[in-house]
């Protein structure tokens, strides 16, 4: 019953998949295996998969890969598996594994938990996170609920799953943006400045919980999710109502 | 009221206009205009600005607020705090340098309903028939 869509630029060499396979046929989880190719993406594989009605769909690769499977299994009753190659630090504490070997064995278990994901307004979902692609400080807006947020900003990241950080409800956001700092110093302030650059850095930080925003940059810049491009500004983004059912290993939280 | 711990917050020169409204705690580095609402703590820092009220559990003013502060349990003034506006609270601190402009109405405490002439033609009548201090200790002379 397990349907499992590899990205082959992510394997290491052909033996790596054949060693994956030959482990998932060990355990007695082999099913059927497909690969991203320049004609067939890793959202269309999904969707062949939960129309052959496959009741397992797993992403072997890296966290775009993984993105796009979650974009079409967000709100199914299948659920998704991962087998991280290559993949973000971030969607290996989700599911609670350092390498495919163990992933292999959470699958094995199969402990589904359902999480919301984060969601742009051109409707790509990101499991963990989305940033901001700036290149130099850039004016920002970020519209919530009920108030208005403006900033020149260096960094900004919108955090979906962050496994130390436990929000009140699942289905908010954690946006943190780094500004830069406007006042124009003098030399002594320099100086001392250096001492207390921690200090600077922390109050230069700031962090917002919504359910959902809208973000507005002078230019058009790029949103990207685990290193690809997900979508650009102006946009929505929001945490979904409908939740992927996602296996983790046993120590993840409910 | 730790900073580290707030849900939101609002780094130096972050500007926020509008309503901010948090079950969390909230801290504030930079300028808001507009409502700050929380069920738990406010931090002002002292590089903030803040125009407009701000209402939580415990509040703590090392920045600049203009506007009503009030809070369920506590307020707290550093001595690089500055309120132009009433502080509402159980409980009110404020260290030597701080600035307050405006009334502090303490909550919970009785208030003084006020007197009518009535009750003012009473008091006359009631201090003139009081004996002045030291009377009885003549009397028991």
């Amino acid at each position: 019953m397990y349907y499992y869509i590899f990205d082959p630029k992510k394997c290491k060499k052909k033996t790596q998949v054949e060693a994956i396979k030959d482990q998932l046929a060990h355990i007695g989880i082999s099913g059927e295996f497909t690969y991203v190719t320049g004609v067939q993406s890793a959202s269309e594989l999904a969707e062949i998969g939960l129309r052959k009605k496959y009741s397992t769909i797993v992403a072997v690769g890296s966290d775009d890969i993984i993105n796009q499977v979650a974009d079409k299994m967000v709100g199914k009753p299948e659920a998704m598996g991962i087998i991280p190659l290559e993949a973000s630090a971030e969607i290996e504490n989700v599911i609670g594994v350092r390498n495919p070997r163990d992933a292999i064995d959470v699958l094995r278990f199969r402990r589904i938990k359902e999480i919301n994901l984060g969601m742009t307004g051109n409707r790509r979902h990101f499991i963990t996170s989305a940033e901001l692609e700036l290149k130099k400080s850039t004016e920002i807006t970020i519209e919530f609920k009920g108030y208005l947020v403006q900033a020149k900003v260096s960094k900004m990241t919108i955090s979906n799953i962050e496994p130390n950080v436990k929000k009140p409800k699942p289905e908010y956001l954690d946006v943190t943006i780094q500004s830069d700092i406007q006042h124009e110093n003098g030399i002594l302030e320099k100086i001392s400045g250096l001492f207390t650059l921690n200090k600077i850095l922390e109050k230069n930080i700031s962090t917002f919980r919504a359910r959902s925003m809208r973000i507005f940059t002078n230019k058009s810049v790029f949103i990207t999710s685990g290193g690809s491009v997900i979508s650009k500004t102006p946009q929505y983004i929001e945490s979904t109502d409908e939740k992927l059912r996602l296996i983790v290993g046993k120590h993840i939280e409910d | 009221m730790e900073a580290q711990q707030a849900d939101t917050i609002i780094g130096v020169d972050v500007s926020v206009k509008g309503n901010l409204k948090n079950k969390g705690s909230i801290q504030i580095n930079g300028n808001v205009e507009g409502e700050i609402k929380s069920d738990e703590n406010v931090t002002i820092g002292s590089s903030a600005s803040v125009k407009g009220p701000v209402m939580a559990k415990n509040i703590l003013v090392s920045g600049k607020v203009d506007g009503v502060v009030e809070a369920t349990e506590k307020v707290e003034l550093d001595p690089t705090g500055a309120v132009s506006g009433d502080i509402k609270t159980k409980t009110l601190i404020i260290r030597e340098g701080a600035i307050f402009n405006g009334n502090s109405i303490m909550a919970g405490a009785k208030e003084t309903p006020g007197k009518t002439e009535k009750d003012e033609l009473k008091d006359e009548v009631i201090a003139e028939s009081t004996p002045k201090a030291g009377f009885w200790d003549k009397n028991k002379k």
